[in-house]
């Protein structure tokens, strides 16, 4: 019990840090390499909320592929000099940081009331599904309760590559 | 495991990192990245609620959104590409105009 709030309070610092840290690092660079961090820290959230096939997911996808294509267009593109201009709204950062602020306390409010937790119960408790098999649950699911949703979600990636290689394309003639 | 209300609470720091990306950054390719902080909040929430809840439905629909995710990523990185061919600039502040 001890070693589980441990690693919650571990992961999650990891996680916060590295959102930090996309925010305030100077370079797009760094932004990338503290935002892989905080993917990886979500994972292991992931773990800790015992959803291993979705913590595996966000490795391979988020913090692999989709972080690998950031990576790429940081490096074909040359950055980092638009930063040192000055701004030119100067109090762009405080207000930026009071708005923020202004969200977080919305949201606690929300996270605070008794009324947090009152939907209905499903039929998959944590036993349940260690004892079928996190993966094969959410594999069942998906290929009959959500199989449309998983069909249109196939549509939608295809409309997305294609999108994506007509708008990079380089215009010719 | 930690109590629900904790992995709220990282939940909506990480959903106000984001905000806060978005508001301060003027880099594109950071604000594109702060929204992915805030989608990745969002999925944290789902899949506490789920887990909660004894439901699976949260984890399912953290898989949609990672896809959705993915194919906004694509698209919207084409898109800075596209626009640092015309303006040699990623500064949000210098879009303003809607024809390139």
């Amino acid at each position: 019990m001890m070693g589980g709030a441990i690693f919650f309070y571990l992961v999650a610092g990891v996680t916060l840090g590295g959102a930090l840290g996309v925010v305030v690092s100077p370079s797009p660079l760094y932004s990338i390499l503290s935002l892989i961090a905080a993917f990886l820290g979500l994972a292991g959230l992931y773990l800790s909320l015992s959803a291993e096939f979705i913590a595996a997911v966000q490795v391979i996808v988020y913090a692999g592929a989709i972080m690998v294509l950031f990576l790429f267009v940081v490096m074909l593109l040359d950055l980092g000099r638009d930063e040192r201009k000055p701004l030119r709204l100067p109090v762009q950062k405080l207000f930026g940081t009071i708005a923020a602020l202004a969200v977080f306390a919305t949201i606690l409010k929300v996270i605070e009331s008794d009324s947090i937790l009152t939907g209905a119960r499903g039929i998959y408790p944590a036993e349940r599904v260690s004892e079928l098999g996190n993966t094969q649950v959410v594999g069942r699911l998906l290929f009959t309760e959500y199989l449309l949703p998983f069909q249109a979600m196939g549509v939608l990636l295809f409309v997305g590559i294609i999108g994506a290689v007509v708008l990079a394309r380089r215009r010719t003639g | 495991m930690a109590p629900l209300e904790h992995y709220l609470i990282v939940s909506a720091l990480l959903f106000t990192i984001g905000v806060m990306g978005v508001i301060v950054r003027r880099n594109v390719i950071v604000v594109v990245m702060s929204i992915e902080i805030m989608l990745n909040a969002a999925n944290l929430a789902f899949i506490s609620f789920g887990r909660f809840l004894d439901s699976m439905d949260g984890q399912l629909i953290v898989f949609f959104v990672m896809a959705v995710a993915a194919a906004e990523a694509a698209v919207g990185l084409a898109i800075v590409i596209l626009i640092y061919r015309n303006r040699e600039s990623t500064d949000v502040d210098e879009m303003n105009l809607l024809k390139l």
